[in-house]
Parts: structure tokens; sequence; C-alpha cells
């Protein structure tokens, strides 16, 4: 897939970037600014994030980690010794010669971990349009999907989790994430959001960060400030149709917080969200994302992870946006799992933008996403077994 | 030798029992004219007794004792500790205070809350500002240095000057002390502890004594008149200007009266006496054993529960003080204030521009028209604390309105009474709770008592335990129509109108203040009661004017046998 046939590369990028930051700027009062006075707006926090995993299969995905139970090659033992550069002959890395910290220099790993990646056939996501050797199968709509960063990592350890299980190393970051920096917020705009139709979904960062409910979840039905930064500012195009909402495919931009990913930012991205009980928002997005920043997540915080074969697993399955000098490709099909649940949303001049709402969209909850959207409103450890 | 002093303690404590039960009991009012004071006795382990007669103790109460504290010795001395749950009579725990008996483990709280306090007093931290001079010698006693402390602080604790035999008293006992500790501030805080469970300073005392103006009758020395009025009004111990009334006689005329309560009622400090009286009138004591079930009620977080009686409270002080309400209003207001967490539960938009980390700030809200809220019983201070966990209960909401709202008395159910159909949740055939309670209601057994509750907590079904608005329970639409007294009407903005007309409430009130103030429920044929009542009503039914009228009432400085029923005697 050449991407850089639908998204702009390198300056011109750039100079689009500064360019819609500064029209961000100009017309933030008209983009924050409600639609017109027939439509709907419903507001959402983002409750619940991280990279979407598929277990069920994992004897069919990772036949010869079914096998090893100890298959992690870069184990959390072996991880004090990754950092400090001492690794033995077999995973050394050197630069120029001199032994330095894989971790830090993880492609100067001598030797490739060369990690077992996936060979199942389902994954959740949304097709590309990358190669149809690389195509999984979505569970839920059998559609074809490219999801190469699920096929590059999700026979590690990591991974083996299920919702609302999140991947351990994302679930760390993202409890720290809700308590301490400033949440996700989505506005759902619309004629009449208990009906199909035509939609427009607006994507910004909160001044506060999120609250919890006594259960240790994302509180619904809370009030948040949007920030009026327009970097995480995003206005996109979809339908909801048969109670499932998607956008055209568009750039995603989200400012984050490090331990988790320091930003989002997607893409070619697609979504596919249903609501679920009590008005909360399933589903996902997918798009094509930086493989390396993808990767520093998890090898700046290794704990039960193996951020080496990871970074190796990653550069090989990369299947989009090839470096014009070195040829290699610097995006990787990607797919998130996201819940929302209600909020109240406000300008910062305290305009009530949009409300909370225990409504479904499109007038169908998706009776099937109860018992999952039930269980997923439990704090998210990355402990907990499979629901 | 601290192991000594807290052996002589406890030795104190345990003569003080039996004197503390006799002081607050019926019979210590009846003791002759002349007779030792019963309280004074007990603390007399130093010879701190006077001569005046003891009439009748109100044991303090906590948010009483901490703001005594407060202003004794400035908001830096913490009182770290529990205290005990109080008695509960008639409704009020102010009533509960005159006839309550200290336990011996509420003796031994009050003894460690003393200790604590005495040490934070002479830590390195306090000293100086505290103690007000500096000792020859750290090491030993220093009678002048101490004079100079228990000479400043004994009247603010014990609410009246002391004579020279009673601070030498605690001056003596302190340099004891000190000797023996080799430790200046180790003296005075073991004096000062003993002090501080003192029946003196734990109760307060209607004094009386002869009346020069009328011969023949009694009325309220003026130190104890002061001491009420000042826990009436400000829920705390008399500033230094009603001491000086007191002392100077002026708060024994009635210009002089006026002068002090005006003074009082015209401060800010007015807002604690009218959230002790109302958080006693509205139960809130009883929220230190709410819960609810989080995984039913998952709004429900933690700090909810004081959150929702700040907000009772709030509203009620921004009613009365600031916009000057008519009492009743306060069942039909749209006005409030909220945190996150309670507008997060009542479903409402709040935007709060406060950073991250910083407490939640108070802001006032305004319910639209329309709204499900309006009035302090649609707000969670009354629909979760009279709910169990996990389910509401109409009977318990209805009881909790006609009680302390109305001053009605709903019986206790029989011992025999089967509650099969109210506590089968998930029976099918009876899905929601109105369903329910109306098959209990065909045992005539409990037919009669829930006819007088059932029908006003019916009108609060669609707000849960937890306080949160709902419109179904089981998946069946929620029927809120309830009934008060023959009036009909539909949810919790019919109530409060409902509750607004009845003239109960507004007699109930003033009932309650006057007892807040006395211990005692007002005889309802005294004429002065009735003038009380008149100038309520003639001021539009103003809380303030109610104090107002309650605080320049002979009525309320009358003896006890003049001044009203006792509680005890009610039972």
């Amino acid at each position: 897939m050449k991407l850089n046939q639908i998204l702009p590369h390198g300056n011109v990028r750039r100079h689009i970037f500064k360019t819609t930051v500064a029209a961000a700027i100009v017309f933030a009062p008209l983009m924050l600014a409600p639609s017109p006075a027939s439509a709907e707006t419903r507001g959402y926090v983002i409750s619940w994030f991280a990279t979407a995993t598929n277990n069920p299969d994992f004897v069919q995905n990772c036949p010869k980690a079914a096998g090893d139970l100890h298959r992690l090659k870069f184990g959390a033992a072996a991880n004090g010794q990754l950092q400090n550069g001492n690794t033995g002959d077999r995973d050394h890395a050197l630069v120029n010669g001199k032994p330095v910290p894989p971790l830090d220099y993880p492609d100067a790993v001598v030797k490739d971990p060369n990690q077992e990646t996936v060979v199942g056939k389902y994954a959740y996501g949304f097709d590309l349009g990358g190669p149809a050797a690389n195509k999984f199968i979505d569970p839920e709509t059998h559609e074809k999907v490219d999801d190469q960063l699920w096929r590059a990592i999700g026979c590690a350890n990591n991974f083996q989790q299920t919702p609302p299980s999140m991947p351990y190393t994302e679930g760390l970051g993202w409890n720290a994430l809700i308590d301490s920096a400033p949440g996700w917020a989505m506005q759902i705009t619309g004629t009449d959001l208990s009906k199909d139709g035509p939609v427009t979904v607006t994507l910004d960062r909160t001044m506060r960060h999120l609250d919890r409910d006594a259960l240790g979840a994302v509180r619904s039905n809370d009030s948040y400030v949007l920030d009026p930064d327009p970097r995480s500012h995003n206005v996109l195009s979809g339908e909801i149709r048969d109670g499932v909402l998607t956008i055209k495919p568009a750039y995603i931009y989200i400012e984050s917080t490090m331990p988790f990913y320091s930003q989002i930012d997607l893409k070619d991205a697609h979504m596919r969200i249903r609501s679920a009980a009590g008005g909360k928002l399933l589903g996902y997005w997918g798009g094509y994302t930086d493989w390396h920043k993808w990767a520093y997540m998890y090898s700046s915080r290794p704990a039960n992870s193996d951020p080496v074969g990871y970074y190796r697993a990653l550069e090989k399955l990369a299947d989009a946006d090839p470096d014009p000098v070195t040829g290699r490709n610097r995006l990787i099909s990607t797919t998130w799992r996201m819940e929302a649940v209600p909020a109240f949303l406000a300008a910062a001049d305290g305009k009530i933008l949009a409300v909370a709402s225990s409504a479904g969209l499109g007038g169908r909850v998706h009776a099937l996403d109860v018992a999952e959207n039930r269980a997923s409103s439990e704090p998210s450890t990355g402990t907990k077994s499979a629901q | 030798m601290r192991a000594e002093c807290r052996r002589g303690l406890a030795t104190v404590i345990a003569g003080i029992l039996p004197i503390l039960a006799a002081a607050a009991s019926p019979s210590a009012l009846a003791a002759p004219a002349g007779a030792a004071p019963a309280g004074a006795a007990a603390a007399s382990a130093r010879g701190t007794a006077n001569s005046e007669e003891m009439s009748t103790a109100l044991l303090m109460s906590p948010s009483q004792y901490r703001l005594t504290i407060a202003d004794v010795f400035g908001d830096s001395i913490k009182v770290n500790g529990r205290f005990e749950p109080d008695q509960r009579e008639q409704g009020l725990l102010a009533i509960g205070a005159r006839t309550d008996n200290i336990s011996d483990n509420s003796l031994e709280s009050y003894a460690d809350l003393a200790s604590d306090i005495a040490a934070q007093v002479v830590d390195a931290r306090h000293r100086e500002e505290l103690i007000g001079c500096q000792p020859r010698s750290e090491n030993g006693r220093d009678d002048d240095c101490a004079r100079v402390f228990f000479a400043r602080v004994g009247p603010l604790l014990y609410r009246q000057p002391l004579t020279v035999d009673q601070v030498q008293a605690q001056v003596t006992a302190a340099g004891i002390a000190a000797d023996k500790l080799h430790d200046f501030y180790g003296g005075i805080s073991d004096t000062l502890a003993e002090m501080l469970i003192s029946p003196r300073f734990l109760f307060r005392y209607k004094i009386m004594e002869p009346d020069p103006q009328h011969p023949g009758r009694e009325r309220m020395n003026a130190y104890a008149k002061a001491t009420e009025l000042s826990y009436f009004l400000w829920n705390t111990t008399p500033d230094e200007k009603l001491l000086q009334a007191a002392a100077s006689g002026e708060i024994q005329t009635r210009a002089g009266l006026e002068r002090q309560v005006d003074r009082l009622i015209s401060s800010e400090r007015i807002q604690d006496g009218i959230r002790a009286f109302f958080a006693d009138m509205l139960g809130f004591a009883d929220f230190a054993a709410v819960s609810k079930d989080p995984s039913f009620f998952p709004l429900f977080v933690p700090s909810i529960k004081d959150e929702a009686q700040e907000q009772t409270l709030r509203t009620i002080v921004d009613h009365i003080v600031n916009r000057h309400g008519d009492y009743r209003d306060l069942f039909t207001t749209p006005h409030t204030f909220l945190t996150d967490d309670l507008a997060t539960l009542y479903d409402v938009p709040l935007v709060d521009m406060s950073d991250n980390g910083q407490p939640q700030p108070w802001l006032a809200y305004t319910y639209p028209p329309g709204d499900s809220h309006a009035g302090i019983l649609s707000e969670a201070s009354f629909t979760t604390l009279w709910s169990p966990s996990g389910r509401t209960s109409p009977t318990v909401r209805g009881k909790a309105l006609r009680e302390n709202i109305l001053c009605e008395k709903v019986p206790p159910p029989p011992g025999n009474v089967s509650f099969k159909f109210v506590e089968d949740t998930g029976n099918p055939q009876y899905r929601t709770t109105r369903a329910r309670l109306m098959a209990h209601r065909t045992e005539p057994l409990c037919a009669g008592c829930h006819k007088l509750t059932d029908p006003i907590g019916l009108a609060l079904e669609d707000f849960d335990a937890a306080g949160e608005y709902r419109t179904t329970e089981n998946g069946v639409p929620i029927d809120a129509s309830g009934e008060l007294n023959g009036k009909q009407f539909v949810g919790a903005i019919g109530l409060g109108e409902a509750v607004h007309d009845d003239p109960a409430a507004t007699n109930c009130v003033a009932q309650k203040a006057f007892a807040f103030e006395t211990g005692y429920i007002p005889p309802r044929d005294d004429p002065r009661w009735r003038e009380i009542q008149q100038r309520f009503a003639g001021s539009h039914y103003q809380v303030l004017e109610l104090l107002r009228a309650i605080a320049l009432s002979d009525l309320s400085y009358a003896a006890p046998a003049e001044g009203g029923a006792l509680a005890a005697a009610n039972h």
C-alpha cells in the first residue's frame, strides 16, 4: 500500500499541519460552535483504549507460543540486563562496535529475537487496501482486515489479554493517564441521533483528567471542558447505519501523555462504533500509525514485554509509508479498541456543547454488547482473565 | 511518670462517671438551692466547685466540641479522633444531649481527644503563642507562667470567670505534674487534658438564680444565658463580647440581650448555628452508617456522603441568610450548589474550570424549569440517607419526612411483622417497590402505619437509593404519585409543594429550633411560645426571625419545669 498516495509526507505534510493549525486557531470558535439548531450533539469521553486483541484464537494464532510456556525471549528478568547493555554474546547491541543498551538501540541488537508472529485468521479492524497476503478477517463484520501490528505482537505475553483487560503495559499507562492527564472527548452531532443518518464526529482533549466511579471505571455523566488547543481537535464526517457509526477515512491526531501513547497519530483512520447499554459506546479505530512511536511506549516501560522483539517484528511487518531514502515502511496498519461513556462537554467559556445521553445511537442497542459493556465498566488492571 | 499520670486520670474519670450520670438525669434538676452543683463537684478533684445551683446539663455535640476547641486554641489545633454516637430523642440530638449519659467508651474517647489536644497546645509549634509566657525552666514547675495560661484559658473552657482559688488549683496540679515529669509543658498538658474532660467543659449547665426583678422567681445565670445563646446561634463557646455582656449584666436586660442577639445573628458565624441546627433536624449524623452497593450505584463515590450533606446545608444557609427566603420555599427552591460528583449523580452539566488535583469547587446551580429536582427533599441528602444500601424504601423516606420535617410520630413496626413482600426484590410478580409495598399493605397488621409513610415516600421513587434519577425499575415505568394529608401529587416537585403548603412544616421547624436551644419541647399553651410562632409567621417564615424570637424569649431561659416538658418525661 502506497500510503504516500493518500497522505501528505515530509515538508508537504508539515506545511499542511501548520496550515491546519493556523486555520484551527482562526476558526476555532466556529469549530467549537454548536451545529445548526436542529442538530443534536451527544458527548462522550473515551473510557477504554488499547490495542485491539483477539485471543480466543490464541492456539491458531501462535502455535509455537501455545506449546511453549517459556516463550518470552526477553522476559522480565532479562530486562535489567538489557537496560544495562549487559546481555551476553547472544543479544547485545552494538553501535560503531561499542555495546549500547538494547532498549535504547533496538535496531542495533545484533541478533533478531525473531519473535513469533500471528498466523491466525481473525483480527479486528478495517480493510485499508493492503496486500491480500496480509489480510485477516474481522470476527464481527467478516470483512477483510489490515492489522500488521497485531500480526507482529499478537503472540507476546503482554497481549494475551481480552477486554475488559488491556494489554499489560497499555493498561498500566492508561490507568496512570486517566488519573493524571487530560482525557479524550468525542462529540457526535446529527439531526436525530436516534435514527440512521449522516453525523459529524469531533474529537478533542479535555482540560481535566477523567473521574472514576465507585467501581474504579471512568464515570458516566461527568462534565468536562474541552481544551481549545487545536492540535487535538479533529472533525470527521461519518454516518450511522443500522446503529453502527462509521467515518469517512481521515487523519486523526490527539495529544496524549506518557506512560501511555504520547499521541494517537492515525492516518487513513477508520471507525466502527456501536452503542451499548447505558448510552456507552464500544468500537474500533483503525488505520496506519508510526510504528516507531508505538514501539517507544513499550521500550520506555519494558515490564513484562520484549521491546526488542516487538521492534524487530514491527519493522519487518510495517506496511505503509516507505521512507524515500531507505525504502523501509514507517507506518503500520493497526486497530485500537475503544469504549466511551456519556459526558457533558463544554467550551472554555462554559457553553455546553454536548449533552450526556443514555440513549443508543440509531435507536439500536446491540444486545450482544451488553455483557461485554458491563464487564468493561470494571477497572482495567490488565490482570483480569477473559470475561 | 506519664503512666502514673494516666492512671491518675483514669481514677478521676472513674469518679466522674456516676456524677455525670446524676447531673444529666432529671433527678439532678431537683437539687435544692444552694446544694453543691453535681457537675462541678465532679470536676472538683482539685477544688473547682462553686456553690451555684445546677439545674440541668447538655452534653456538647461533636460539632460544638470542634468549634469550641478551634475558638479557644485556634484552627491549627486539630481534633483528631472519633466521638461516640449521640442519642437522638424526639427527633433531635440536642434533646438527647440533655438526657444523655456518658458511657465508659465515650469518656475514654473524650480522654483521648483531650490528651491529644493538650499535647498539641504545648508542642513546639504552638507553645509560644498559646502558653503566653516563657517558663524559667522547661524542666520543672513555673507557677507564674502556668497561672498566666490557666487564668486565660480557664474562663474560655468553662465559659465563666474562675476564682483565684480555681485558677490556683490548676496551677498547683500543673506544678505537681511538672515536677514529677521534669517537664513544665508536660505539667501544663496533663492538667489541660483533665480540664478538657471536666463536666464543666463537656456540659452546658442551665444554672438558675433568684431574679432580682421578680422576687420569688428564678432566672438563668448570665453566663449560662450567654453560653446557651452562643451555642444556639453560633454553635460554639461565647466570644469575649458575650462574656463581657454576661459579666456586666447587660445580657440580663431586654435591650442588652437584643444587642447581643442582633450581633450574633448579623455575624457570618450564624451560618455555623444554622448548619448545626438543620444537620440535627435532618438527621445527618446517621450518614455515618450510610453505604451503597457500588455494583448497583457506581456513581455513588465515597465523597458523595459528605457532599450530599454539604449541598443541603449550603442550600439552606443561602436560602435563609443570603436570600432571606421563606422557610417553606426550601422544599421547592430550584437554587442549590453542586460539585462535580453531585452533578454527575444528578445527570446535569457543571462547568468546572479548576485545575487538576484541586478540591472540587462548589458551584451555584439552578435547576431549570421542568427538572425533576427542586427543594431539599429531592437532594441526595434525603434520598440516600433514608434508603437501604441496595434499594429504596418509601416507608423509611416517608417516616423520615413525617418525623423530621412535620414532627409527626410514626409508630414502630410490630415485632411479628413479615417483610417477605418488601424484601423480595426478585419476585417477578412484584417488580417495583410500589407493587411490593401494595402487597405488604394487604396485611392488616401493616396497613395502618404504612398509610402514614408510603404515600409520601412513593413520590420519591424516581430517585434510586443513591439519589440518581430513574424512570424505570426492573424495566417497569415508575409511578411517582403520592399523597400527603389528603393532597395528591406526583414526584419530588409535587411532594415539595405539598410540604410547603402544610402548616405542620413551619410549626415543626419552630418547635425543633426551640428544642435545639433549650433541650425541651416547648409548651404549646404557653403564651410566650405562641408569641414566638406569631413572630415567625409575621416574618413570612424567615428562619432568622424565628431564631431571633427564640433567643429573645424569656421562655428559652426559663427553669426547665416552666420552660417545657422534659424529653425523658415524654417517653
